[in-house]
């Protein structure tokens, strides 16, 4: 059942196409390419390596089972991994819960502050987020990063703002609502 | 209830993407995935738009035996097979049938053979729930044709008629008619013909869709793959 065609292939999309035909070879070479930086995004939001670990599993025999629901209409490859594994980390948080952030920066255990968005590579699809994240007002932006990045709920992102959580979900909202007018404009 | 469009839905569309939705809530965007296309749009922009943002998180080498584990679970799953753009199971004119013509029919499969500088490619379709096959396919000198190889005829006063779907396209095209003595043969490669796309053949009027669209069920389907 191994590919050995897929080995040679890099584009996301493709493999993810190849997947869907049941390539093993081809969910290895995704593995191969995308686990590093998808353990990462799960590590961020479940904070324990045990953990994230579970959930890059879980996230790839998804990616077996589900491939076939990949479209162009979904968007990018690297986007829907990211989807995968995200929606997987949030759910393993929900469930489990999730270690308290020290805010110790010597730890890299700080959770992501405004400034953040300066540290977003300026490649050619990150430009337009970055520009239009840059519009919003901080506290918009906050939230948008910290449910994004952290994968904090509005009750958690309330209590990192000390803000009121209805306060929180109407910038979330607003926030998400001035990102689409900039991003599409 | 899913808002009908507008900023409603795209704020929805991107809670749900941010993840900052409650259980239920989320639960009912999926279900509303299946029938609802500008909500897939709306969820599909801002996945593609939020993605940068996950750069933030820095990457991390996850434990080496992961990809094992991950393995040796691959046999215990329903692997990923047949592959049917979602908008196959969207209602009305595109549906299964499940009358008497589709199982007589059984299944269609489809080879397709380049000269050999050119792609090579093969697509198998099946009738929903069945595998037996009932037509063969092959392009030759950039040609290609669809061959019986077992009975399949559409019902009365209706024609079979074969379409190709490129890879994420929105919508099929018309290759044309198979005509009643059950062999269709068609010059070049029409340009939604790659790997990755599927092929159909749906139940038409006479002489074809009136409309460049299927307008009644599709019969067989299957993915188009390269040898």
């Amino acid at each position: 059942m191994d590919d050995p065609q897929a080995t040679g292939l890099t584009s996301t999309g493709v493999l993810i196409e190849a997947v869907a035909r049941g390539s093993r070879g081809a969910l290895k070479r995704l593995y191969e390419l995308e686990s590093r930086r998808l353990y990462g995004v799960a590590l961020r939001i479940v904070r324990r390596p045990e953990t994230a670990a579970d959930v890059l599993q879980e996230a790839f025999i998804q990616v077996w089972q589900n491939a076939k629901s990949f479209s162009a209409e979904r968007g990018a490859g690297a986007a829907w991994l990211t989807g995968v594994v995200r929606f997987r980390a949030l759910d393993a948080v929900r469930k489990l819960g999730r270690e308290v952030l020290s805010d110790d920066p010597a730890l890299g255990d700080e959770a992501l502050e405004p400034g953040v968005i300066e540290q977003i590579d300026a490649k050619a699809e990150a430009g337009a987020l970055k520009r239009c994240l840059a519009l919003l007002d901080d506290r918009s932006r906050r939230c948008v990063v910290l449910a994004f990045v952290e994968g904090f709920s509005h009750a958690e992102i309330a209590e990192r703002l000390a803000a009121p959580l209805g306060s929180v979900k109407s910038w979330v909202r607003r926030g998400l609502l001035a990102l689409r007018s900039c991003l599409e404009s | 209830m899913i808002p009908n469009d507008g900023d409603e839905l795209h704020a929805l569309a991107g809670e749900y993407v941010l993840g900052v939705l409650e259980p239920e809530e989320a639960r009912a965007i999926e279900a509303a995935f299946a029938s609802n296309a500008a909500l897939r749009r709306a969820v599909a922009f801002w996945e593609e738009n939020l993605h940068p943002l996950s750069a933030l998180a820095p990457q991390a080498e996850p434990p080496a035996k992961l990809w094992d584990g991950i393995a040796a679970q691959l046999d215990d799953v329903t692997p990923a097979k047949s592959r049917a753009p979602h908008w196959w199971n969207q209602p009305a004119p595109w549906r299964w049938t499940t009358g008497g013509f589709a199982a007589a029919a059984a299944a269609l499969v489809l080879y397709i053979a380049l000269a050999p500088a050119s792609p090579r490619y093969v697509a198998i379709l099946h009738a929903p729930h069945e595998d037996q096959a009932s037509f063969v396919a092959t392009v030759a000198r950039g040609g290609l044709t669809v061959r019986a190889v077992a009975a399949a005829s559409p019902p009365a006063e209706h024609a079979f008629e074969l379409w190709a779907i490129a890879p994420g396209a929105a919508r099929p095209q018309a290759l044309g008619v198979i005509p009643a003595n059950g062999v269709f043969r068609a010059r070049g490669l029409p340009s939604a013909l790659r790997d990755g796309a599927t092929l159909a053949i749906s139940v038409e009027p006479p002489g074809g869709s009136p409309t460049q669209q299927p307008t009644g069920p599709v019969v067989f389907v299957g993915a188009v793959e390269a040898l």
